[in-house]
């Protein structure tokens, strides 16, 4: 055996340090932002690149990819390198994944405000940036694998699996999620439809949370937690198991996003009953990280990094006690589309993954920099403003989910809804969200004061680029075994490759056994004779739907509960999806569903409600959006949409794309001519005719009457 | 509350089928975690602690 020098590449680490501080700030920066236009519609700042339904995606995208993606960066490339003795496998390869991850993320920020979007949540991004993520993630993966492979420690700390089974995990959850057809160079549709392409999003969405928000953070807290600590984890018995369960059962839990819709029945049950499994294995690891800080509560009070650790803690076992309860039918009834979702998200995003990325840098950056941190008392500041924002944004947004969520579904002694008008619930709330935003600048505020604390911290020391370590090699071959050795885990703590394959076994059995059934058995997404695909017209409607981010505030599925079906109509039903690529049901209701929308109003209604929302709802926090009249209809690619969804499975007549464009414009003439019964003049090749078109479409096919208000009446 | 669970409308094989698979799953590495040898426990969890380094903030 020879003692081998080598050096650990810290420049990488500080320059996803410093990435993930920028584009933490920016990325809350635009919720603040969010949060602002929905009490005040003015916020939207008048132009179609600020409206809330195109800048939410880039807040959610902000935080999740951005700031927490490169605070994974962070703490992986960190700790990789100490934990398996070498440096990372190549500089090269490190300094391509950082900066196509920030190419990426430039990316989203200027496609996203320009309104292209696939409409998938936290997969908005289109096609080509698609593929640039899988090649990064792909170059993630090499300089992982390869720094294992190259490596001076013959076991694989627990840290080290949960990185890799996010690096196999996201890897299969990226790619299902992306099977998209494109039809030109940003614009591409789902290949699945309606509750089929609704289940891949959720069993995607759900285990972006499990396997991008937790596993890698879970890894990032068993090495930084003991290191902060100077003391081993509490029971490394415990993270064995808390291991294998949580990546086992996280991946079946996708479908109680989807309860109550037309998803089949047996499906949501599978996704509530792992659901509710799943509080073991995340209490585990939130015990696992509390006890490892036994006989050690009073550096807790002198130490900022613990602090922030235990809140980071506590807020995982908060979020984690209440996502299962969430999963049960009779709570997510009320809960479901309400704030109280957004409650829940944001105790795990600010407490857990803000909180914990906080504690990490305070440790790491003067440790890298070799120097003190600058300020104690100012980080000491930082947590308990922090704290104070997490208080001030997740309590109101509970009372006002609960308060919501109650109104829709009150009725009166007579039997009629309560709140018959829904903007009276939204109205309703206004206050808490006036909060929320105080929270949310209160949490902004910590984060520039760490901002201001590191950079000074920085300019104190210099950086050590390459930290100087010593250890023996590794020897290749093991002659004289001990018999214990061959234990599975022994072995497969030494051998990377075949723990990969087996984690990604695991994590395949749930989905598998959720989607295979659902996309084979015809019974399971009945089919309805009266449901047609969309006219031409119709169809480019829907894409300005998608383009203008409208699925973010109006869901599009009506649950099978009295106080749904009385305000909105008849419930939704699987067969009535089946040419929605993508699918459009939305998570949220800051405003009403819209699935039954078609035929309730005129024409006319819909203009003037577009062109000034509140010319038509007195009070509505809907931003305005007169570019839609302004603006011509791109039919360039209608053909081409036409036949991509032909490719689909769409049944249009042959040769249908040849006459699109005559249809389109007849069925925009009819519109534009209804219009001008009521005095409007519009002209019939202008968008917002078409978005009248789709609109008036939406959840007639199985309506008795499907005839359209006239505008004049 | 367990309404939602048992009554699956035909698709109760779906859920024993997957609950059976975790349980063997969870039994399998419940057997390891019996069968762990004690001073390998304490070697793993004493990883990040084995940091070796010629002097800890030598610039190369």
């Amino acid at each position: 055996m020879q003692l081998e020098k080598f050096t650990y590449d810290n420049k990488i680490v500080r320059d996803f340090g410093i990435a993930t501080i920028v584009w933490g700030i920016i990325g809350m920066l635009v919720g603040l932002l969010v949060a602002t236009q929905l009490f005040s519609p003015g916020m939207n700042l008048g132009n179609q690149y600020t409206t809330f339904g195109r800048i939410r995606p880039l807040h959610t995208n902000a935080v999740i990819f951005a700031f927490v993606g490169n605070a994974i960066f962070m703490g992986v490339y960190y700790s990789l390198q100490r934990l398996l003795k070498a440096r990372m496998f190549s500089t090269v390869l490190s300094k391509i994944h950082f900066w196509g991850w920030q190419l990426i993320i430039v990316s989203a920020v200027i496609t996203l405000p320009l309104g292209i979007t696939s409409s998938h949540e936290y997969a908005e991004l289109e096609w080509p940036i698609d593929i640039a993520i899988t090649l990064i993630w792909v170059v993630f993966g090499i300089n992982m694998f390869g720094t294992i492979i190259k490596r001076r420690e013959r076991h694989l700390y627990v840290a080290i699996w949960f990185y890799i089974a996010t690096f196999v995990t996201i890897a299969v959850l990226h790619i299902v999620n992306s099977f998209q057809l494109p039809i030109s160079f940003l614009k591409s549709y789902y290949v699945f439809a309606g509750v089929q392409d609704a289940l891949v999003q959720w069993w995607y969405g759900h285990n972006a949370v499990a396997f991008f928000l937790t596993t890698p953070y879970l890894g990032m807290m068993y090495y930084f937690l003991p290191k902060m600590a100077n003391r081993p984890v509490y029971s490394y018995k415990l993270s064995i198991l808390h291991f294998w369960s949580l990546i086992f059962i996280y991946i079946w839990a996708g479908p109680h996003h989807l309860l109550y819709t037309s998803l089949p029945g047996w499906a949501q049950s599978l996704g509530v009953a792992f659901s509710i499994m799943l509080i073991a294995p995340s209490w585990g690891g939130m015990i696992n990280g509390l006890l490892t800080l036994r006989g050690a509560w009073d550096k807790v009070r002198e130490d900022v990094t613990l602090k922030f650790m235990v809140v980071a803690l506590t807020a995982y076992g908060m979020a984690t006690f209440e996502g299962p309860m969430l999963s049960l039918k009779q709570i997510n009834g009320v809960a479901h589309f309400t704030d109280w979702i957004v409650a829940h998200v944001h105790v795990g995003a600010l407490g857990w993954n803000g909180f914990l990325t906080f504690g990490i840098l305070y440790w790491l950056i003067p440790r890298i920099y070799k120097t003190e941190l600058f300020s104690k008392k100012l980080a000491s500041f930082h947590f308990w403003i922090g704290t104070l924002g997490i208080l001030f944004y997740a309590i109101p947004m509970y009372w006002a989910g609960f308060t919501q969520g109650l109104m829709w579904k009150e009725f009166t002694d007579e039997g009629l809804l309560k709140y018959a008008n829904f903007l009276t619930t939204t109205l309703q709330i206004i206050p808490m969200h006036i909060l929320r935003s105080i929270g949310g600048a209160l949490y902004l505020i910590g984060a520039i004061a760490m901002t201001y604390n590191l950079a000074k911290t920085m300019l104190k020391g210099k950086l050590v680029a390459n930290e100087a370590a010593e250890a023996m090699a590794l020897e290749k071959v093991i002659t004289h075994e001990d018999p214990a050795d061959k234990k599975w885990h022994r072995v497969l703590e030494r051998k990377p490759m075949k723990f990969m394959v087996l984690s990604m076994i695991v994590i395949l059995i749930g989905g598998m056994v959720e989607m295979m059934p659902t996309f084979t058995i015809e019974s399971n997404v009945p089919t309805i004779a009266s449901v047609k695909p969309y006219t031409p017209l119709e169809l480019e409607g829907r894409d300005l739907y998608i383009k203008e981010g409208c699925v973010n505030c109006h869901s599009q599925t009506i649950r099978p509960f009295r106080s749904e079906t009385e305000r909105y109509g008849e419930y939704s039903k699987a067969g009535e999806f089946v040419y929605d690529h993508p699918f459009l049901w939305g998570s949220k209701r800051t405003g009403p569903d819209l699935h039954r929308i078609g035929g309730k109003y005129s024409n006319a209604w819909h203009y003037n409600h577009m062109l000034d929302p509140t010319s038509m709802s007195p009070g509505s926090i809907m931003p305005p959006y007169p570019w839609l009249i302004t603006q011509k209809l791109d039919t360039s690619m209608t053909e081409a949409k036409i036949r991509a969804m032909q490719t689909l499975g769409v049944p249009y007549r042959e040769n249908f794309d040849a006459v699109a464009q005559a249809k389109l414009k007849e069925q925009a003439e009819t519109i534009a001519a209804d219009l001008k019964q009521n005095n409007i003049d519009v002209k019939s090749d202008r968008e917002i005719i078409a978005l009248i078109a789709y609109l008036q479409r939406m959840g007639t096919d199985i309506k008795a009457n499907k005839t359209t208000i006239p505008s004049n009446q | 509350m367990f309404k939602q669970i048992k009554d699956l409308a035909g698709g109760e094989f779906y859920l024993i089928a997957s609950l059976l698979i975790f349980m063997i799953f969870f039994i399998m590495v419940g057997i390891y975690l019996i069968k762990m040898n004690k001073s390998h426990i304490t070697e793993m969890s004493n990883l990040p602690f084995n940091e070796p380094q010629a002097d800890r903030y030598e610039e190369v």
